[in-house]
């Protein structure tokens, strides 16, 4: 798969953080690219468009991004959820990676960061 | 950091006024360092003595360093030692304050050896960005030690100068704190830290400075989304939280998570225990960073 060709889905309480990262994956080529601005919203809009990545942080109201990871991979447990999170400590990463998380960014999240990503999973190796 | 950290030493002594610190730090991005104020620095010329060399050279045609030797003053490896180094931010800041005329090279002097014996700093501390010599400087100047849970305010406030200086710029001042248990907000970003200790951290400013302050973080691509200024403000208390949670997690040991942030705009907020608000001016205005360890 080419990259141009990914779905992305982008699930963070921050409307800043949000388009931020949307405008890092648009200038990338890709224009299908969703928003969630909670866990239970990134859960359906998951089921509803199915993306080959997700960028999901772990601090949201309602439903923690952590507890919507778990959701998706109950749904689609071949899911590409990528944490997108302020708080990577050890706690939260252990509990991202049992979760069923493809990988883990701290914030700050540069372009490059978000670049390699979506490289490694067109290439089917996320 | 410890420019900024001199300025507000300045600042509490009197001897210069917020405005010539805003003025300077404006300045200092163009400020070339003289060897006068680098010998004061490193103990090897006293002010008369730079002042003696600075009227030497009205009559006579030499470099600053040439008559100092000359003079006696120094030796040429000393002169080719102080012009090898790297200017530091805190001695380009003192330089400006002494070219716009705010110091004198005696006061300049007075005050950069008061402000190392004050805060037990050595040139190299100053030098570096060492963790252990910005804790104490952030400890000596806020009066941590006294606080209740001192380790883990003086790490906090560390973290947030170290990330203010990363994300936003280099150009404030920090004032002294205030302890206080409630406080009026105009526009407020709350952020709980729960875990092996909880915490309540707030940022605040007057409208106007919030907005430049959300735009200095965020840049002037989203400026027009509404509620920009509280989006990014929340942000970026979320990632210095977040930066705060994983280096304690790692060197401590301590496992913390956050709640979302809270946006509290026109009303009182009070804390359950002593809260700092650390007051830091911008060249923008005055941004108050509020931490209450519970």
């Amino acid at each position: 798969m080419v990259i141009q060709d990914l779905k992305v889905l982008i699930c963070d309480d921050s409307m800043f953080a949000r388009k931020k990262m949307s405008m890092t994956i648009s200038a990338l080529g890709i224009s299908e690219v969703f928003e969630a601005a909670d866990g239970e919203e990134a859960v359906a809009k998951y089921k509803e468009n199915k993306p080959d990545v997700v960028f999901m942080d772990i601090i949201m109201p309602r439903i923690t991004g952590i507890e919507a990871l778990k959701q998706i991979i109950e749904f689609d447990p071949d899911a590409k959820v990528v944490m997108a999170s302020s708080v990577g400590t050890q706690g939260h990463l252990k509990e991202a990676l049992r979760a069923g998380a493809a990988d883990f960014l701290q914030k700050p999240i540069s372009d490059e960061d978000t670049k390699a990503i979506l490289e490694n999973a067109a290439k089917g190796v996320l | 950091m410890f420019a900024q950290f001199f300025g507000g030493y300045l600042l509490n002594k009197k001897l210069v006024t917020s405005d010539d610190l805003t003025q300077a730090f404006e300045d200092k991005k163009h400020t070339r360092m003289r060897l006068g104020v680098l010998a004061i620095n490193a103990g090897l010329m006293t002010a008369d003595q730079v002042e003696h060399v600075n009227i030497t050279q009205q009559s006579v045609d030499k470099r600053f360093g040439d008559l100092a030797v000359e003079l006696g003053y120094v030796t040429e490896e000393q002169v080719d030692k102080l012009l090898s180094q790297q200017p530091t931010e805190y001695l380009l800041l003192g330089q400006t304050l002494v070219n716009n005329g705010v110091l004198t090279n005696a006061q300049f002097e007075q005050a950069i050896n008061d402000y190392k014996s004050d805060n037990e700093l050595t040139d190299s501390d100053l030098e570096g960005s060492k963790n252990e010599s910005l804790s104490k400087l952030v400890t000596e100047f806020y009066h941590l030690e006294e606080a209740v849970n001192a380790r883990m305010l003086t790490d906090y406030v560390t973290m947030m100068f170290k990330n203010i200086i990363r994300f936003i710029d280099g150009d404030f001042t920090p004032l002294e704190a205030m302890v206080v248990r409630e406080f009026d907000a105009e526009n407020l970003i709350e952020q709980r830290i729960t875990g092996t200790y909880d915490a309540v951290t707030c940022i605040t400013a007057d409208k106007d400075v919030y907005f430049e302050f959300a735009k200095r973080f965020a840049g002037e691509t989203f400026s027009d989304i509404t509620g920009f200024e509280n989006e990014t403000v929340g942000e970026f208390l979320n990632v210095v939280n977040g930066l705060f949670a994983v280096n304690q997690s790692n060197e401590g040991g301590a496992e913390l998570s956050m709640t979302p942030q809270k946006v509290i705009t026109g009303s009182k907020i009070t804390f359950e225990k002593p809260a700092y608000c650390i007051p830091v001016v911008f060249s923008f205005g005055e941004v108050d960073f509020i931490v209450s360890a519970e």
